[in-house]
C-alpha cells in the first residue's frame, strides 16, 4: 500500500500542476499563431464585419508593392549590417579585455551598459546627441574644422586621398549630415544604434566562452608550430568558440528582426520608406491603419524566418560544433 | 593568452581601443545625464561642461501663473527634474512600471515553478509530450504573437488595462525550461523525506523546491524585469491613448512628441529617471545580472 499511494498522488498532482501552463502556451502562444496564420490570408479589419478571403494578395504585396519591398530592404540591410558588426566588435572586445592585464572588468561593465538601459530612452538621447543643430555630434565634428583637426581627419595625409574631396573636408564646408532626415544615412544610423547597443551582450557571451578554452591547447598548438597570434587564434580559439558563436549569431538575429525601439523612437520608419523595418510595419498597418490581413502577413513571415533560424541553430548544436 | 612575446607596445595599444571603445559606448549616458543638468541656453550653446554652471534661471512658466519673478528663480537641475515630474505625471509611470514588471514576475513564477517540478520530478502520462510542447513553444518570438494577442484583447475589450500588459507575459516557457534544468539537479531524496514528513505535493514545491531554487529564480527574476521594464513594443500596442497606464518607456516617448528646444532639459532628466534604477542595480550586482541576461538570452 506504501508503495503505491505515492505514484497515485503524484500522477494526479502533476496534471493539475501542469494544466495552467499547459492552458497558457495554448491560448497565449499557439493559438495565435494560428489566428496570424489565418487572419494573413483575409482582409480583415477590427470593427468591421465583413471579412473575405483574398488568398495569397497580402503576401503577393510584399514581394510587389513598393511599400513592401523597401520593408524587405530596411530589415535585411539592417540585419546584415547589424549582425556581423556586433558580433564581430563582440568578439574583438572579448579578445581585447580577455588579453589586458588591468581593468578588464571595468572594459566590461561599461561594455554592458547599453543592454541595461531601456533601448527606447538610449534612442531619444541618441537622436539628439546627433541632431543636427544641438547635437554634441555635429557640434564636436563642426568645431574641427578649419584646425589641425581637419587635415587629420580628412585623410588629406594619406597621398592616395585628395583632402578638399573627402567626407570630412565636404562636412565642413555644406555642414555635417542630418543623420535622420537623410534617406541615404538614416538606416545607417539606426543600424549604429542597433550595434551599440547589442555588442556587449555579444561580448559577455564571448567572454563566457573563452574562459572554456583550455590553457594546455594553446600549449599543444604552440609545440605544433601555431606561434603568432593569428595562428592561435585561428587554430585553438575560434573552433573552440563554435557553440558560443552559434548561439550568438542565432540571438542577435533574431533580436535584429526584432528591431523596433529607435525606429518608432526617431524616424518612424521615414524618409521615404528607408527604416521602415518589419516589427514597425507591422505596428504601423496593422495597429495604426488597421490592415490587419496584411500586419498578420508580415508577422508570419517574421515567424517563419525566426523558426528557420532557431530551427538551424539547434541542428547545428547538434551536429557540428560539439567539440566536449 | 598573448603568450611571452607580444611587443611592449601591445599592452597600452589595447587599452586605447579599448577606451576609445568605450568613450563611444559612455557618450549617451553622458549627453543624457549632462544636459538634465542644464538649462536651455547651455544646451542649445553646448557649453557649461558636465554639469552646467548652475545659475539661477527664471522659470517663465511659474512667472505666467502670477508670481514674482524673484520666486521662479531655480537652478537648472532643480526645473529639469521637477519638471519632468509636473510636465507629466512620471510618478505614474514609475509606479505602472513597478506594478506591471512585478505582477508579469510573480505571475511567471506561480505559473512556471509547478509545472517545472511536474516536469523533472514526478512522473504522469503525458509528461514527455508535455515538454515536448515547453521546448516547441520556446520557438516562438514574443513579437510573433503581439499582433494576434493584440486582436484578441480587443475583441474582449481589454486592452488600455492592466491586464492588456500583463496577460501575453504571464506564461514563460522559458523559465519552465529554465527551472525544470534546475530542478533535475535536485536530489530526490530531498523531496521523498518532505513526502515522509507528510508535507503535499503543493507544499513542496513552495517550501523545499522554491528555497532550493533561489539562484536560478534570482537570475530569472533579473531577466524577466530588465525585459519588461524597458519593453516599448508591446506597451505600444496594448496602450492607446489612456495615459493613466502608461510604462515609463511610453510616458518618455509622450514627452517627445511635443517637445520643443526648452524641453530637452526636462526630457533627459525623465530619461535619466528611467534608466538609472536598472543600471543602479546592474552596477551593485553585476555578476547577477550578466548571468541573468545571458544565460537568459534565448528571448
Amino acid at each position: 500500500m506504501t508503495a503505491r499511494a505515492p505514484t497515485h498522488r503524484t500522477h494526479r498532482a502533476g496534471y493539475w500542476f501542469v494544466a495552467p501552463a499547459i492552458v497558457l502556451m495554448v491560448v497565449i502562444l499557439i493559438v495565435p499563431i494560428l489566428i496570424a496564420a489565418l487572419l494573413s490570408f483575409t482582409d480583415y479589419s477590427l470593427g468591421n464585419p465583413e471579412i473575405s478571403w483574398v488568398g495569397f494578395e497580402n503576401y503577393d504585396r510584399m514581394v510587389n508593392r513598393s511599400t513592401y519591398t523597401r520593408m524587405i530592404t530596411a530589415t535585411a540591410t539592417y540585419v546584415l549590417v547589424v549582425v556581423p558588426a556586433s558580433i564581430l566588435l563582440g568578439l574583438g572586445a572579448a579578445l581585447l579585455i580577455n588579453s589586458v592585464k588591468r581593468f578588464n572588468d571595468l572594459y566590461k561593465t561599461i561594455y554592458f551598459l547599453p543592454v541595461m538601459a531601456a533601448l527606447l530612452a538610449m534612442a531619444i538621447v541618441w537622436e539628439f546627441s546627433l541632431h543636427p543643430s544641438l547635437g554634441i555630434v555635429n557640434k564636436t565634428l563642426a568645431s574641427g574644422c578649419g584646425t589641425a583637426a581637419e587635415s587629420v581627419l580628412s585623410f588629406g595625409w594619406l597621398p592616395w586621398v585628395d583632402a578638399q574631396a573627402s567626407w570630412y573636408a565636404r562636412g565642413c564646408e555644406r555642414g555635417f549630415p542630418l543623420c535622420f532626415g537623410n534617406k541615404d544615412y538614416a538606416i545607417w544610423t539606426i543600424c549604429f544604434i542597433g550595434i551599440w547597443q547589442a555588442f556587449g551582450f555579444n561580448m559577455v557571451l564571448y567572454l563566457a566562452g573563452l574562459t572554456s578554452v583550455s590553457r594546455e591547447l594553446y600549449h599543444a598548438a604552440e609545440i605544433d608550430g601555431a606561434t603568432s597570434a593569428w595562428d592561435r587564434f585561428r587554430l585553438v580559439t575560434w573552433p573552440m568558440l563554435g557553440p558560443t558563436t552559434v548561439f550568438v549569431v542565432t540571438i542577435t538575429t533574431i533580436r535584429s528582426f526584432q528591431v523596433f525601439d529607435t525606429v518608432e523612437a526617431i524616424t518612424l520608419g521615414g524618409p521615404s520608406k528607408s527604416t521602415f523595418v518589419m516589427m514597425y510595419a507591422i505596428y504601423e498597418k496593422a495597429i495604426q491603419q488597421n490592415l490587419i490581413g496584411m500586419g498578420s502577413a508580415i508577422t508570419v513571415v517574421f515567424l517563419t524566418f525566426v523558426l528557420l533560424l532557431t530551427l538551424g541553430q539547434r541542428y547545428l548544436v547538434e551536429r557540428r560544433v560539439h567539440y566536449s | 593568452m598573448t603568450g611571452g612575446r607580444s611587443s611592449p607596445f601591445a599592452e597600452p595599444i589595447k587599452h586605447a581601443i579599448l577606451i576609445l571603445g568605450a568613450l563611444v559606448v559612455i557618450l549617451p549616458f553622458y549627453v543624457m545625464v549632462s544636459y538634465s543638468f542644464k538649462s536651455p541656453r547651455e544646451i542649445e550653446t553646448n557649453t557649461g561642461g558636465f554639469f552646467g554652471a548652475q545659475q539661477e534661471m527664471v522659470n517663465e512658466y511659474c512667472v505666467k501663473l502670477g508670481n514674482p519673478r524673484e520666486a521662479c528663480l531655480e537652478t537648472p537641475v532643480a526645473f529639469n527634474y521637477s519638471e519632468a515630474f509636473k510636465k507629466a505625471p512620471l510618478l505614474r509611470y514609475l509606479l505602472n512600471g513597478v506594478v506591471v514588471t512585478a505582477s508579469i514576475f510573480l505571475i511567471q513564477v506561480i505559473i512556471a515553478l509547478p509545472c517545472a517540478y511536474a516536469l523533472s520530478k514526478l512522473r504522469f502520462w503525458g509528461r514527455d509530450f508535455v515538454f515536448a510542447l515547453v521546448l516547441f513553444c520556446l520557438l516562438i518570438p514574443v513579437h510573433a504573437i503581439a499582433l494576434p494577442i493584440y486582436i484578441m484583447l480587443a475583441k474582449v475589450g481589454l486592452t488600455n488595462s492592466y491586464a492588456a500588459l500583463v496577460i501575453p507575459w504571464t506564461i514563460s516557457v522559458f523559465g519552465i525550461f529554465l527551472m525544470r534544468q534546475f530542478f533535475m539537479t535536485v536530489p530526490d531524496d530531498l523531496i521523498d523525506a518532505a513526502r515522509m514528513d507528510g508535507m503535499t505535493e503543493f507544499s513542496i514545491i513552495w517550501k523545499v523546491m522554491l528555497p532550493t531554487a533561489i539562484p536560478a529564480l534570482l537570475a530569472f527574476a533579473i531577466f524577466s524585469v530588465v525585459a519588461h521594464w524597458n519593453d516599448y513594443f508591446w506597451p505600444r500596442i496594448a496602450i492607446t491613448g489612456n495615459r493613466d497606464l502608461y510604462t515609463p518607456p511610453l510616458g518618455l516617448r509622450e514627452f517627445k512628441g511635443g517637445a520643443d528646444g526648452s524641453i530637452w532639459g526636462p526630457m533627459m532628466a525623465t530619461a535619466t529617471i528611467i534608466v538609472t534604477p536598472l543600471i543602479v542595480a546592474f552596477l551593485l550586482a553585476q555578476r547577477r545580472f550578466i548571468e541573468g541576461i545571458t544565460l537568459t538570452g534565448m528571448k
